[in-house]
């Protein structure tokens, strides 16, 4: 069978069955029986993807995904996460749009201390978007930085994101993960220029309102008893993995004990609040494996097909720029995100784009910080980006997906400008992991 | 036979509550391995193979709770504009798929436990472990996914009835 059609029966299988609602996991594990009996034509083909089915889940590099869901989940449920909010809440005076701000600030912070971006996202949304229509702020104002917040925590170390697409890209995880830190705070920051731009040109849409501030000293109290302990398990976390002292399953590990000190200390660890974090993790970690186990053997039918070596002597035989080729590889990844999620996305692109890109000659942590920004992207982008979605199970009544994803739109701009930024200055991203 | 389907739900929910308990175990496991290694003690040769298993342990256990709950992703950005007809229709024909593909892998799961266990075979990691212990949880816990979804098939439950705000992800 040509290359194309392999591809086209690989990948249009994959589609169909999504499209049907067949749940992720499964569409994958049909697809690889079916195609083990195209491509290999025997029934004992079948005996070989259950084997191989075990290869990259029993893998221990994959050990942060579960640790970090543990430990955003820990975070949340303990109420640590409040206590951050409530120092950062102090820090901002009675400045236009604070609320704004303090969403891009306690967003970053999160992102430092949890692994998803859709826990971020509902957590951001459901604090403060009542706060915020309390105040008088329109819905873009505030609607907007939670979406583009909320999708940090893909980029920012730790992402359990980062974890699987490194594991499924076959790159070093702790590269990649430490690879996101710096371009995630720049984003913040061109984040906070783009509130600050939206206010002047419309001050009406978040109206400066009168707070209480409590006296420096107890402000600089609730700064050093709120956030700065959270360092702890940052440094525990992205600390342990830059200095070498531990792998990043090992740091994840230290990350999850980092919350369960400081939730002892502030006396919030219950019974409950572990009980709850345990099963958020089976819920979800579970969940995302399930899924990616079937991912080796897809992706090994595409190379036994022949499907993954054709499309690579194709598109590299136009002889265009690697630019173009990116541009193409990101519409690609922006138009499936229109309608499935991140694993599901990446279980499809990525044995097709990392070998694509290393042939290239991009650097493959480059590529993978790339592929997680475009992943942020699509995850915002209408008719059916999770985190629109999301937001909308948070908004006020009323609230449309129009408006939401409108809210959004400026935040992808941002987006755009970082990977823009990426392309022009890749150091950006990989000067963290040179260190390592 | 309503006593069968309690000791079933037991069973289902003892597995993902175990799932839970394995990977609580395994964070101990490693935050006491590393901790030994920087006080200079030696630390145990198995926890790298043991964690290795425990994720896949975790996640098949964890499998069919997840049908139950409706915790799998999938996609509904085509059939939600179906008619309501055509919808169960084809959720029945989804139902169908799930538990013959689910059969499939548990069948042929459980034969590699056989010869694993027969040849008394292997699996060279950073400790030998005997290689019927990293299969061992596939076929059990997939006939458990397989009669979840005949569960929807029988018409016992609609996997559709989750909302979009619901769903959980990374």
């Amino acid at each position: 069978m040509e290359w194309y059609w392999a591809l086209a029966t690989l990948i249009g299988m994959v589609m169909l069955f999504m499209a049907m609602g067949v749940p992720v996991a499964m569409t994958f594990i049909t697809t690889n029986i079916i195609g083990a009996l195209i491509f290999m034509g025997d029934w004992a083909a079948w005996t070989q993807i259950v084997d191989n089915s075990t290869s990259l889940l029993t893998r221990f590099t994959l050990g942060p995904v579960p640790m970090f869901i543990m430990m955003g989940s820990l975070f949340f449920h303990t109420g640590l996460a409040i206590r951050v909010f409530d120092g950062l809440d102090v820090l901002f005076g009675r400045l236009p749009g604070r609320l704004c701000y303090l969403t891009v600030a306690g967003g970053a912070v999160f992102s430092t201390l949890t692994g998803s971006s859709m826990a971020n996202t509902a957590m951001l949304g459901s604090l403060m978007v009542p706060e915020m229509q309390r105040r008088g702020y329109n819905r873009r104002m505030s609607m907007g930085p939670i979406l583009g917040t909320g999708g940090l925590a893909m980029i920012i170390p730790p992402s359990a994101l980062g974890v699987l697409l490194a594991s499924v890209a076959n790159i070093d995880v702790g590269s990649l993960l430490i690879a996101g830190f710096l371009p995630g705070f720049l984003l913040a920051g061109l984040y906070a220029i783009l509130i600050f731009l939206q206010i002047r040109a419309n001050p009406e849409s978040a109206p400066a309102y009168a707070v209480e501030m409590p006296p420096m000293l107890e402000r600089v109290r609730l700064v050093c008893t709120n956030i700065l302990p959270m360092g702890l398990v940052v440094f525990m976390v992205i600390g342990f993995i830059i200095l070498g002292w531990t792998t990043p399953t090992e740091a994840a590990a230290f990350g999850v004990l980092g919350v369960i000190i400081l939730a002892i200390a502030f006396r919030v660890l219950t019974f409950p609040a572990l009980r709850a974090s345990i099963e958020a993790t089976v819920k979800v970690g579970a969940m995302v494996f399930f899924i990616i186990m079937s991912s080796t053997v897809f992706s090994q039918l595409l190379a036994f097909s022949g499907a993954s070596a054709g499309l690579l002597e194709w598109a590299t035989g136009f002889g265009i720029s690697k630019y173009w080729i990116l541009l193409m590889m990101f519409f690609i990844l922006i138009t499936l995100g229109m309608f499935m999620d991140a694993t599901s996305m990446m279980l499809i692109t990525v044995p097709i784009f990392f070998p694509l890109a290393q042939q290239l000659g991009f650097d493959l942590i480059w590529f993978g910080l790339f592929v997680l920004m475009t992943f942020e992207m699509a995850g915002t982008t209408p008719p059916f980006g999770l985190l629109l979605y999301v937001m909308l199970g948070v908004a006020p009544k009323g609230t449309t997906l129009f408006q939401v994803a409108s809210a959004a739109f400026p935040y992808l701009i941002c987006d755009a400008i970082l990977i823009m930024i990426l392309i022009f200055f890749p150091g950006l991203a990989l000067w963290l992991p040179s260190l390592m | 036979m309503d006593r069968l389907s309690r000791g079933y739900n037991v069973i289902l929910n003892g597995m993902a509550a175990f799932a839970g308990i394995l990977i609580f175990l395994s964070f101990l496991m490693i935050v006491v391995d590393v901790t030994m290694r920087i006080v200079g003690l030696i630390p145990p040769a198995f926890t790298i193979s043991v964690v290795e298993y425990i994720l896949l342990w975790f996640t098949m256990l964890a499998a069919p709770w997840l049908v139950r709950i409706k915790g799998h992703v999938f996609i509904d950005a085509v059939t939600q504009f179906l008619p309501a007809a055509v919808k169960k229709v084809i959720a029945k024909i989804v139902y169908a798929i799930c538990t013959v593909a689910a059969s499939i892998y548990c069948v042929h799961a459980a034969g590699l436990v056989m010869v694993a266990w027969q040849d008394s075979m292997v699996d060279v990691r950073s400790v030998d472990m005997p290689l019927w212990t990293l299969y061992l949880p596939m076929p059990v816990c997939l006939l458990f996914v397989a009669i979840e979804f005949a569960r929807y098939l029988i018409g016992i439950d609609d996997m559709y009835s989750q909302s979009v705000d619901e769903r959980e992800g990374v």
